[in-house]
């Protein structure tokens, strides 16, 4: 451990600016960083911590090797935000080469887009070995403010609603074996709250009041599990089953079916997609059910 | 139900009377999306193969009085309209759940993967597609008493 003999370095690998304030705006903390032994130094060659926001494009790729060459180990790296750890927004665009632990080993992520400040002090201070008064209270996701989101597994439905409208892809659903698996990747999430709001079941909320620094990006997830249905007729899961149970009840709050027609909407509801439509029999059974249905309203 | 919905309008499809070209398919893919890849078509055309019966069964939105889809829909996505009585989906209220795709017994609301959101029949506005083109007169425009009727004797065996 590096203790009171910390030399940051800070370079912008190709960052929009967002999680450079943010590093910024840790000054206004006043957290004494003199007292401390923390300094701000202007070479590489000085420095024993490198400090990077942004993914890695085509210009900063060489540039990046060569300062952490110049870096004299034992040397750590710190990536903040979401294009530091998967290129965030950026994904996609002609000019990027990577993340930056396809160039440097990377020693800590701070997750967000941006962190907040509180969070970035946090976590360096955690990383380097430092001691801060009341910094747990800092941490504290304030009153109106929004951190990672976290999923719950009691209350989640797993109907997928969360990932299609995820505009940074940062939830994953996995569907192999008899389980659904919703999955909430903190490394990409950008914080805006829609996974919450589109929520069918209340089962996302985004105030997290952990620490949001990881070793191991992959490891920064909130999950949640769901048994999945199985057809009636094929036998393949296809739904999950607390979503079905979901649907139905708000469809019993809302329309009074005859116990026959609700019994056909049962079996309906377990049946996947593709058998419905399997031949014209199913269809069938599907356009009885809903006739019967209708002769109830007359 | 108010007075109102015996004189809305639907679409029936009568097996009876049709011959399989798909020409509803072809049409409705094409009005809704410019492409002929029937597997964007809101309504669907199923043959029994395996049978060999030469019968038809199709895969069309009911516009249910009391639709499954619009209870189930927990964003307000679908809707039906009063007057009309019209079941659609807003797609800039649809959050992908799918409850509409699996509780509706025919599974008439599909989830379309580009617009991430679910897409159904929208009865082309007033004036079907398929049933503009549909040389056999399979599939009508007639009002829900005349569909109830017809659907009593398909589907249930009540004359």
């Amino acid at each position: 451990m590096i203790t009171n003999d910390i030399r940051i370095f800070r370079f912008d690998a190709s960052s929009c600016n967002g999680c450079d304030i943010e590093v910024l705006a840790i000054l206004t903390l006043g957290l004494p960083l003199d007292e401390l032994g923390v300094k701000i130094v202007d070479t590489p060659q000085e420095a024993n911590t490198l400090v990077i926001t942004g993914g890695v494009n085509i210009k900063s790729e060489p540039e990046l090797e060569e300062i952490y060459e110049l870096i004299e180990p034992p040397r750590r790296v710190i990536a903040i935000g979401s294009c530091a750890a998967t290129m965030g927004i950026f994904k996609g665009s002609y000019s990027m080469i990577g993340p930056i632990d396809e160039i440097v080993p990377v020693d800590l992520y701070i997750m967000g887009c941006p962190p907040r400040p509180q969070v970035i002090a946090g976590a360096l201070a955690d990383a380097l070995g430092l001691d801060i008064e009341g910094m747990e209270s800092l941490l504290e996701t304030p009153e109106g403010f929004r951190a990672e989101p976290v999923v719950s597994s009691i209350k989640c439905i797993g109907c997928a609603a969360c990932m299609h409208s995820c505009p940074a892809g940062a939830i994953e659903i996995d569907n192999t074996g008899a389980d659904r698996v919703v999955k909430f990747t903190h490394k990409d999430c950008i914080f805006c709250a829609t996974c919450e709001e589109v929520c069918p079941s209340e089962a996302v909320e985004l105030t997290y009041k952990d620490k949001s620094w990881f070793e191991d990006k992959e490891a920064a997830i909130s999950e949640a599990t769901v048994e999945l249905k199985k057809c009636l007729l094929c036998g393949l899961p296809f739904v999950s089953s607390r979503q079905i149970d979901w649907a139905m009840k708000k469809i019993e709050e809302k329309l009074r079916i005859p116990k026959e027609a609700h019994d056909r909407l049962l079996w309906s509801s377990s049946i996947c997609t593709d058998c419905r439509r399997k031949g014209i029999n199913e269809v069938k059974e599907a356009k009885k059910t809903l006739a019967s249905i209708a002769i109830r309203t007359q | 139900m108010g007075d109102n919905s015996q004189n809305q309008k639907v679409i029936v499809y009568e097996p009876e009377l049709c011959t399989g070209c798909r020409h509803c398919e072809i049409v409705c893919a094409f009005k809704h999306y410019s492409s002929v890849d029937l597997n964007k078509s809101y309504i669907s055309i199923l043959f029994n193969g395996d049978e060999g019966t030469g019968a038809f069964e199709a895969v069309n939105c009911q516009h249910c009085e009391e639709p499954i889809c619009v209870n189930a829909c927990p964003s307000g996505a679908l809707g039906k309209d009063e007057g009309t009585g019209w079941v659609t989906v807003n797609p800039l209220k649809c959050i992908g759940c799918q409850m509409c795709v699996y509780m509706c017994p025919l599974s008439v609301p599909f989830f379309d993967e580009e617009r991430k959101a679910a897409a159904k029949c929208d009865f082309c506005g007033g004036d079907p597609e398929c049933v503009k083109h549909c040389s056999p007169a399979a599939l009508r425009v007639v009002t829900r008493e005349e569909a109830l009727q017809l659907n009593k004797r398909l589907y249930l065996g009540i004359r």
